[in-house]
C-alpha cells in the first residue's frame, strides 16, 4: 500500500517512513504542503498521513484538493496542536482518522488497518487464537461457539493485542490505547497487569492460553504462527 | 434592596418627613395669619369709628358731662365696640389677648386698645374681636391642607416611583445581560437603548471590557496551540526514534529494557505536558459545554472501570449513588475526567481496611456528590496545597506528579461546581461535589 507522510518535521517523518516499510508499505514523504500538494496531484496514495501544522499550507486544504482531484486516499490527520475544533473539523471534510502528537508507532499502524479492513471491506472478522475465535464485527470472543464473557476494557485490550499480533506491547502503550481518553495525569501500568491477569483467569478457564505472553520489563505479546 | 426600592424609600421618607414638620408648624403659622389679618381689621374699624367722631361729633356716642360708656356687641358677641372717658397717664396704643364678661359668658377676645382726646378730654376705645371665630377658621384650613397634602403624597410618590423605575430600566438590562453569561464572548453586544449618558458609558464601558477579555482569551489560546506544538514535536520525535529502535530484531535484552524504561520516562513527560495543556485549555475555555447527561451514570461508568483495581488491592468501592442528575451545559468527557482522578487518587492512598463510597444526595437542594476514603488523610496544610499543580502529600512516592487533583478543580471550576475537602490525618478523607 501506498502511504504519503506529510510532515514539515523532518525526523519524525524519517521514523515514521522506516516502521511502515518494515510493515511493508511503500513510503513516500512531503515535507511542505506545496511539495504534498504536487504529490497529490500526481501520485495514486491508498493513506495521507497528515500533519496539521504545516508552516506554509493550511492543512486541512489538502483534504479539500485531494477531494476534488477524486483521489480515494484516506487520510489520517496527525497534530500537536490538539485543539478540539481541529479534529472536528478534519473529520467533517472527510478525513479518516484523528491522531495526536506524540503517539505509539503501533498506534498509527492499528489506525491504517483499522481504516484499511473498513476501506477493502475485508469480509472474514474472524480471528483464531488456539481454540478461542475472535470476532472483532460484533467485538465478541468466543470459546467452541460459547460466548466468553469479557468486560469491555478486556476484550478492547486483548484485541489491540490480537491486531499487533507477534509485537511487543509496552505497558504504557496499551494504557495510552485504552485510557488515552481519560485525562489523567499518570499511567498506572498496575492497570494493564490487572487486566491481564482478569483476562488470563476467564480464558484459562477454558483453555490454557501460552499465547499471551508476558515479556518481563516491557509488557505483553501475542505470539502465534499464521 | 434594588436602587430603584432604596430611590423611593428615600422619596417616601423625605416628603413623609417634610410634611410633618409642615403640619406641625402649620397651627403656629395660621395663628400668625390669622392675627395680623385679625388685628389689621380691628385697625380698620377703629379708623372708621374715629373718622365718623371726627364727622359727627363724640356726641352722639357719649355725651361729655354724664359718666356712662358706650358699647355695642354684635348677637352673636363675635366682635364689640366701647368708647369711655378715661383719665390715663399716657397715650394707648395697643392690641392685646384679653378675657371679658359678656353678659355672664366669659369670651377671649382680640382687643385693640386706643385713647384720643376730644375738648381736652381723654376717651379710650376699645374695639374686640373674638378668637373663637379664628380658630374655627384655623382648624378649617388645617384640615383642608392636611387632605391636600396626603393627595399631593401619594400622586407625586406614584409619579415618581414610575419614573425611577423607568430611569433605571436600562440599568436593569445591563445587569441582567451579565447575569446571563458565563464567558465575554456570550454577552449581548447590542447597545443599550437610553438617553442616560451614564448609562450609556457603563455599558460601553463593559462592552469594551468584554472585548478586551475575550482577545485576552484568544491569545491565552494562541499560545497555548503554540507551546503545546512546539513541546510534543520534539517528544514525538524521539519516541518514534526509540520505538524503532525496540523493534530492531537481535537487540541485546539489556539494551532493549533501557530503551523501554526511556520511553517510560518519555510517556511521563507526554502526559505532563498533556495535563498542563488541558489545565490551560480548560482555563481559556476552549471546552464546548453543551451536553447534557446523567451523572449516575458516568459515576458507575468509573466504578466498574476501576473496580477489578481495586479489587486486585483489595479495596472496595461502594456504591451509594441513590439519587440521579441530568447535568446540562457540560462537557462529559471532562465530567468523566473530573471524576475519575478523584476516585482513582482516592483508591491509590486508600487502606483496605474499609472501602471508599461514592455517596449523591441532595443537600439543601443541590445535588452533590462525595468521595470518602478511609486512607491516611490530609492535615490542614496538605488540604491547602491539595488542589493545585505539583503538590504532592507524601512528596515524592513515585506515584504520580499529583496534577490529577489540579485538572480536577480546574474542570469543577469551569462547569461552577463547587468542590471541596475534609479530612483529618489517619481518619480518610471526603471529596464534595457541589452542582450548581
Amino acid at each position: 500500500m501506498n502511504v504519503l507522510i506529510v510532515e514539515d518535521e523532518k525526523s519524525l517523518a524519517a521514523e515514521i517512513a522506516e516502521f511502515l516499510k518494515s510493515e511493508n508499505f511503500l513510503c513516500d514523504i512531503a515535507y511542505t504542503g506545496t511539495d504534498a500538494s504536487e504529490k497529490i496531484a500526481v501520485n495514486l496514495y491508498d493513506f495521507i498521513l497528515l500533519d496539521l501544522g504545516l508552516p506554509d499550507y493550511e492543512g486541512l486544504d489538502l483534504i479539500r484538493e485531494a477531494r476534488k482531484n477524486n483521489s480515494e486516499a484516506s487520510f489520517i490527520i496527525i497534530t500537536a496542536r490538539g485543539a478540539v475544533e481541529d479534529k472536528v473539523k478534519g473529520l467533517d471534510l472527510g478525513a479518516d482518522d484523528y491522531l495526536a502528537k506524540p503517539f505509539a508507532l503501533i498506534e498509527l499502524l492499528s489506525r491504517i488497518n483499522a481504516v484499511a479492513r473498513r476501506k477493502f471491506n475485508v469480509t472474514d472478522p474472524e480471528i483464531r487464537l488456539g481454540d478461542f475465535i475472535m470476532n472483532i464485527q460484533s467485538r465478541k470472543m468466543f470459546f467452541s461457539n460459547k460466548e466468553v464473557d469479557l468486560t469491555k476494557k478486556e476484550y478492547d485490550l486483548l484485541q489491540y493485542l490480537v491486531l499487533n499480533m507477534n509485537k511487543v506491547l509496552a505497558r504504557h502503550q496499551l494504557y495510552e490505547h485504552i485510557w488515552g481518553n481519560i485525562l489523567d495525569d499518570q499511567y498506572d501500568s498496575n492497570f494493564i497487569d490487572v487486566h491481564i491477569k482478569n483476562l488470563r483467569k476467564k480464558l484459562n478457564f477454558h483453555a490454557p492460553t501460552p499465547w499471551l505472553e508476558t515479556v518481563r520489563g516491557v509488557g505483553y505479546r501475542i505470539s502465534l504462527e499464521n | 434592596m434594588k436602587l430603584k426600592f432604596k430611590l423611593s424609600l428615600f422619596n417616601i421618607l423625605t416628603k413623609v418627613a417634610f410634611t410633618g414638620i409642615f403640619l406641625a408648624l402649620m397651627p403656629f403659622i395660621i395663628e400668625r395669619i390669622n392675627l395680623t389679618q385679625a388685628d389689621n381689621d380691628l385697625i380698620k374699624k377703629r379708623e372708621q369709628v374715629i373718622s365718623q367722631i371726627a364727622e359727627i361729633g363724640i356726641e352722639p356716642f357719649i355725651t361729655s358731662d354724664s359718666s356712662e360708656a358706650f358699647g355695642s356687641y354684635n348677637i352673636l358677641k363675635e366682635e364689640f365696640i366701647s368708647l369711655e372717658r378715661a383719665d390715663l397717664d399716657q397715650d394707648w396704643n395697643f392690641i392685646e389677648m384679653t378675657s371679658r364678661l359678656i353678659e355672664g359668658e366669659e369670651i377671649e377676645f382680640r382687643v385693640l386698645n386706643y385713647s384720643f382726646r376730644v375738648d381736652g378730654q381723654m376717651y379710650l376705645l376699645e374695639v374686640g374681636k373674638s378668637l373663637d371665630s379664628i380658630e374655627h377658621t384655623a382648624r378649617n384650613i388645617r384640615k383642608v391642607m392636611l387632605l391636600f397634602l396626603v393627595f399631593i403624597i401619594v400622586v407625586t410618590f406614584t409619579t415618581d416611583f414610575n419614573y425611577t423605575r423607568h430611569l433605571l430600566r436600562p440599568l436593569d438590562k445591563i445587569i441582567r445581560k451579565l447575569k446571563l453569561i458565563s464567558e465575554p464572548s456570550a454577552f449581548d453586544r447590542t447597545p443599550v437603548r437610553t438617553t442616560t449618558s451614564d448609562f450609556l458609558q457603563l455599558d460601553n464601558a463593559l462592552r469594551d471590557m468584554m472585548d478586551h477579555i475575550e482577545k485576552l482569551f484568544r491569545k491565552e489560546k494562541d499560545i497555548t496551540v503554540n507551546i503545546s506544538h512546539e513541546l510534543l514535536t520534539p517528544v514525538s520525535v524521539l519516541r518514534s526514534k526509540l520505538e524503532n529502535l525496540l523493534l530492531k530484531e537481535n537487540l541485546d535484552p539489556d539494551v532493549s529494557r533501557k530503551v523501554e524504561e526511556s520511553l517510560k520516562t518519555l510517556f511521563r513527560l507526554q502526559s505532563l505536558v498533556n495535563s498542563l495543556l488541558l489545565i490551560a485549555r480548560i482555563e481559556s475555555h476552549q471546552y464546548l459545554r453543551e451536553e447534557s447527561f446523567s451523572i449516575k451514570e458516568v459515576l458507575q461508568e468509573i466504578i466498574s472501570e476501576i473496580s477489578p483495581v481495586a479489587l486486585d488491592a483489595e479495596i472496595g468501592l461502594m456504591d451509594e449513588i441513590t439519587t440521579d442528575h441530568i447535568f446540562d451545559k457540560a462537557n462529559r468527557p471532562l465530567i468523566f475526567s473530573m471524576f475519575y482522578n478523584v476516585i482513582n487518587n482516592a483508591v491509590r492512598y486508600s487502606s483496605s481496611v474499609s472501602p471508599i463510597v461514592i455517596r449523591s444526595e441532595y443537600h439543601k437542594n443541590r445535588y452533590t456528590v462525595t468521595v470518602s476514603d478511609s486512607g491516611i488523610g490530609l492535615s490542614q496544610d496538605q488540604i491547602k496545597t491539595l488542589f493545585s499543580r505539583f503538590k504532592m502529600r507524601n512528596e515524592n512516592n513515585g506515584k504520580g506528579t499529583g496534577i490529577g487533583l489540579a485538572i480536577a478543580k480546574s474542570i469543577a471550576d469551569f462547569h461552577h461546581i463547587f468542590i471541596n475537602v475534609e479530612s483529618k490525618p489517619g481518619s480518610g478523607t471526603k471529596f464534595y461535589f457541589i452542582f450548581p
